[in-house]
């Protein structure tokens, strides 16, 4: 046997997957090849190595969720306890998750169809959402409708009907405010699926309760918490 | 008012292209720039890419020191979620995340280790082979310094490409012969010899560069 023969084949020799006669021939060769003996030598480092290989496999499927769930939770608990006007880029964060969450929940509510008779109790208040002048300019049929509905144990939900409410500039989510005077209390944040009518529903914090403007802010996820300047809807309360 | 079915599919479309975008985007980021992204908006599509990109080499490792399938899946979780606590801690001017990640699953590793000492735990049927493993003279910190070589291995494995891994898996891990490989694959037994010798050039390439194992656990 050539070198030309033998080598080709080592890797096959050292992981010992060779026929006995085929291995005898290897071995005659290297015993008087130092060339193949050198090249023998350095395999043998490759095939002890992978003695040590831990097994290939995929760890459960379920892991990789309960990871993203954790992080998600911990967002949630260092947005709370960073809550306020200096709540920092956590919170703003924050607000950019539960807007993604938003929007799949949305699609998720349509696909069950939840969406089609939420509730049987009629809502507490209805406030006609509208646009600015500039926001307007241009588009038809621009509109939103806040429904507010009583929750069992005090709480209140609002529910948001919009029409023609385009998807937000990228990196970007939409934001419902509740305004008394200086005071602004976000009720949580929300992407659009585009055009054609969009229902959203958000929980209403009780200190809430006696704002009478809501406002709909297009927020970038920076890190100021405070709402931006861009108001695509708003509306006072009847 | 109501909702067209027309454009909740609609909608659905633009959502799943959105996230095969993102997807795409975190596939072709290196893990450093994923690192990056693990303080911001990213974090968890940055978390997901660095998951699918090294969860097998934590699992595999971790069932190789730690012996059992719930400790090793206990480990997984343990190290990506310590990677998102401590992103801030990687430099990467101080060397690769792999090394990075591997200390961090080495600390992990190590507490478990310690955490389970003080435990009883039944040797579930068929994993005896594993119990044996535990079983070794060595200490803690021996076995697991010596998981910085199935590290290695385990991350040289990842760079190859899907045949050439066939092969190696079917021989280390299935303990088949040449021949054997090539009735179980349908390749031609010279083929099958060709990709072994293949990957071991690969894996060769691969193990004689990186940090030697004092550098690692730096």
């Amino acid at each position: 046997m050539k070198c030309t023969d033998v080598s080709p084949n080592l890797a096959a020799f050292v992981v010992g997957g060779m026929e006995p006669e085929e291995a005898a021939e290897v071995q005659r060769h290297i015993a008087s090849c130092s060339s193949c003996r050198n090249e023998l030598e350095e395999l043998e480092k490759v095939n002890r190595a992978l003695q040590a290989a831990p097994p290939l496999e995929d760890p459960p499927s379920h892991l990789k969720e309960e990871i993203l769930s954790q992080v998600r939770a911990e967002e949630l608990s260092s947005s709370d306890e960073a809550a306020g006007p200096s709540g920092g880029y956590r919170s703003t964060y924050l607000r950019f998750v539960i807007a993604r969450v938003a929007a799949a929940a949305l699609v998720a509510m349509a696909a069950i169809g939840i969406v089609f008779g939420l509730r049987e109790e009629p809502p507490v208040a209805t406030i006609q959402l509208v646009p600015t002048p500039e926001e307007a300019a241009g588009l038809e049929e621009y509109w939103g409708v806040a429904e507010l509905h009583q929750l069992p144990l005090g709480n209140q939900q609002v529910e948001l009907k919009l029409n023609n409410f385009d998807e937000p500039e990228p990196n970007s989510y939409y934001e419902l405010w509740f305004v008394s005077g200086e005071k602004r209390i976000s009720a949580g944040s929300f992407t659009s699926v585009g055009k054609g009518e969009t229902r959203v529903l958000l929980t209403v914090a009780p200190e809430a309760r006696n704002c009478r403007t809501l406002l709909i802010t297009e927020e970038r996820a920076d890190n100021d918490p405070a709402p931006s300047e861009s108001v695509a809807l708003i509306g006072e309360m009847p | 008012m109501a909702i067209a079915e027309g454009d909740i599919l609609e909608s659905e479309k633009r959502l799943r292209s959105l996230r095969s975008v993102m997807s795409q985007r975190a596939d072709e980021l290196s893990d450093e720039q994923l690192m990056s992204r693990l303080g911001g908006p990213g974090v968890e599509t940055a978390i997901s890419a660095l998951y699918d990109r090294y969860s097998r080499t934590v699992f595999g490792v971790g069932l190789k020191i730690l012996g059992d399938r719930s400790s090793a899946e206990e480990l997984v979780q343990d190290v990506f979620l310590k990677v998102w606590r401590s992103a801030s801690t990687f430099d990467p001017s101080r060397g690769s995340f792999s090394t990075w990640l591997y200390r961090v699953t080495r600390s992990c590793a190590l507490d478990l280790y310690r955490k389970r000492a003080h435990k009883v735990h039944p040797v579930p049927e068929g994993e005896s082979y594993l119990a044996t493993a535990r079983d070794s003279s060595a200490g803690p910190q021996e076995v697991v310094d010596e998981s910085w070589l199935s590290w290695r291995v385990s991350r040289a494995l990842e760079v190859l490409d899907a045949p050439h891994r066939e092969v190696i898996e079917l021989a280390y891990f299935g303990g088949l012969s040449q021949r054997e490989i090539s009735a179980r694959t349908g390749v031609p037994i010279g083929t099958v010899k060709t990709r072994t010798a293949r990957a071991f050039k690969r894996l060769r390439q691969e193990l004689a560069v990186g940090d030697t194992p004092q550098e690692a656990s730096r």
